[in-house]
């Protein structure tokens, strides 16, 4: 009841700030930037021009698993980026501003003002995503080639369980760091040093969430789900979970008040 | 009957101690003032009553806790700069701190309604965006939502500081009714606000409880006299026989008019009236002042 | 240009797209109480690039 009462603020808050206008919207664009990009590319550099008469641009055939790796980068960066910075300042705005005073004074449990405002993002987030990897799917099957439906609910669950941990991530640090700010440097910061240990580590590290593109990737080729895919798909949301948990954790150990 | 006792009520900030050993004790249906200076504590010390801050040392019981363990049911609070959700109208956040309360929507809704009016927000502002209200406002939504669940106990932050002075009657009028309902613990720097509607004082310096009790009772313990004594002569010569007077307590000199402090007021009048009369004196001035609690007030800060 | 108009019901969304977020941000600046900043910097922003009215979502909307 109280948890439902949070949620629902949750989300006509970013109703009436226009996220869930402009969320969706961003993360369409950028599914559909690269499939027309690279589709039209030849097109594009010959209109542009500066080319010597005559010159014929070879441009590799580009298969559909491929083209769907190249916007996952996309929504890797960008689209963390804008996940990251959408939801850095739900706890820290709110006890900076010190409306949280208000809602805390009443028998407000840790657990229900938290994991509200982690599902409300994560809501607006697969939504976005559905609607992005929607179009994203139907340019690919108009301009490169044929992609299942279960290929799209592939690409569309398991990228969701990524940015499922870029929440919660966020999310953790907004209730451990007071500036908002500080949430999106430590959170961009932590994905990137992520990667890189990934990277180096990368015999060892099988299952590091940074690896869900590319076992998206792995399974389009395949034409089946690997099983990396599961397992990192289960660990990274299991994190997901931890980081939560210890959110609340945090949260309640520490003083409301800044002064 | 007890409603709250706070024992040995410390905070400490690294080396900084804000609130020092407090000990507070009061009842039911009361209008408690937390007064004192600035920096006192006294906004420590509420909010860690209010659960937002936890206490370094010391223990705060409340008479209902032992029916559940989240004593933030029992009580209401309002910040000394309430923030909102300045998104919602009046009405919306009204609703949603009463469900956060544990009301059910109905009751929720019909609590609101009757609030919006008892505070007075009129009928267009109620569901127009907090962040056009004014201050005044602000702060009357404020008091709503702290009570919207029915408190025992309503925590006041400097409730009309930052009001003009209608603001600060309305305010001032609408705690003399909630009075009724339930306990109102408030504090203030302004020591006419506290004297206007408290039953009962708490004077606050340097994070120290320096006197508490009754109104009444702190009026007649502070209360003195002076009176003010002035003749068509050189006053000096009478100080001596004033001074020799058994209800005399001390005496001043300033600008050729003469104070005589006194605690018991009617063998004072008496007896100096009747060296006057007897004596013949050239008494052109002869006035009683009594000491109010601002001057208490002032003497037990400055003691 | 032409890429643009011989496939135009492709690139139609992404034209769309942009004019629904350019409203949108604009109605937002004039309805809003308050930007950070003054509004009418936020309208030149929200002009300025297919990323102004994104940038004034993020930044220039004063959180409460």
């Amino acid at each position: 009841m109280q948890w439902m009462t949070l949620l629902k603020k949750e989300l006509l808050e970013n109703w009436r700030n226009k996220k869930w206008i402009w969320v969706p919207l961003v993360i369409i664009l950028l599914s559909i930037m690269d499939p027309l990009t690279t589709y039209f590319m030849p097109q594009i550099l010959d209109s542009v021009g500066g080319m010597p008469e005559g010159t014929v641009i070879e441009m590799p055939e580009f298969a559909p698993a491929e083209v769907v790796l190249i916007t996952l980068g996309q929504l890797s960066s960008l689209g963390v980026l804008i996940v990251v910075l959408i939801t850095m300042g739900t706890i820290t705005g709110e006890r900076k501003s010190g409306v949280s005073e208000l809602v805390l004074v009443k028998p407000v449990s840790f657990w229900n003002y938290i994991s509200a405002k982690w599902v409300s993002f994560l809501l607006l987030v697969w939504a976005s995503l559905f609607f992005g990897i929607l179009v994203h799917w139907y340019y690919i099957n108009i301009l490169f080639g044929n992609l299942s439906f279960t290929e799209f609910l592939t690409i569309f669950f398991f990228f969701g369980v990524w940015l499922t941990f870029v929440v919660s991530l966020t999310i953790f640090y907004s209730s451990v760091v007071k500036s908002t700010g500080l949430v999106a440097f430590f959170t961009i910061l932590t994905i990137m040093a992520m990667s890189l240990v990934t990277e180096i580590f990368q015999y060892v590290l099988d299952w590091s969430p940074n690896n869900l593109s590319d076992y998206i990737f792995e399974s389009l080729v395949n034409g089946e789900v690997v099983s990396d895919l599961w397992i990192t798909a289960g660990i990274t949301f299991g994190i997901s979970l931890l980081l939560l948990v210890s959110s609340v954790q945090i949260f309640k150990r520490k003083e409301m008040v800044i002064s | 009957m007890t409603l709250v006792k706070v024992q040995k009520l410390t905070k400490t900030y690294g080396k900084k101690t804000v609130v020092n050993g407090i000990d507070i004790e009061f009842g039911h249906h009361k209008c408690v003032a937390l007064i004192g200076p600035n920096g006192a504590g006294k906004t420590t010390t509420l909010r860690m009553l209010a659960g937002l801050l936890k206490p370094t040392s010391g223990s705060i019981y409340f008479e209902s806790q032992n029916k559940t363990p989240d004593i933030r049911e029992f009580i209401g609070y309002l910040p000394q700069y309430p923030a909102f959700h300045t998104w919602m109208t009046g009405r919306e956040f009204l609703t949603f701190s009463g469900k956060l309360a544990n009301l059910s929507k109905e009751e929720a809704n019909k609590r609101a309604d009757e609030l919006l009016k008892e505070v007075g927000i009129s009928r267009e502002a109620q569901d127009e965006r907090i962040s056009r209200y004014s201050g005044g406002m602000k702060q009357r939504l404020g008091i709503a939502q702290a009570i919207i669940h029915k408190p025992k106990l309503l925590i006041l932050d400097e409730p009309v500081a930052s009001l003009d002075p209608i603001g600060r009657r309305e305010v001032l009028i609408l705690m003399e009714k909630l009075k009724e309902e339930m306990t109102i613990l408030f504090s203030t720097h302004i020591l006419n606000d506290a004297e206007e509607i408290s039953d009962e004082l708490i004077l606050l310096n340097d994070g120290k409880v320096i006197e508490s009790g009754k109104l009444t009772e702190l009026r007649k313990k502070y209360q003195t006299t002076v009176i003010e004594l002035q003749v068509d002569d050189d006053i000096t010569k009478y100080v001596d026989r004033i001074n020799n007077l058994q209800a005399v307590l001390n005496t001043k000199i300033e600008r050729d008019i003469l104070y005589i402090t006194s605690d018991h007021l009617n063998n004072a009048r008496k007896e100096i009236l009747n060296l006057v009369l007897t004596e013949n004196w050239p008494v052109t001035t002869f006035s009683i002042n009594k000491a109010s609690l601002e001057d208490m007030f002032m003497k037990v800060v400055n003691s | 240009m032409e890429v643009l108009t011989e496939n135009i019901q492709l690139f139609l969304p992404l034209i769309i797209i942009q004019v629904v977020l350019f409203i949108v941000a604009i109605i937002d600046i004039i309805r809003i109480k308050e930007t950070n900043g003054p509004k009418w910097i936020w309208v030149i922003v929200a002009f300025l690039s297919i990323l102004g009215p994104i940038i004034y979502f993020i930044f220039g909307r004063r959180r409460d």
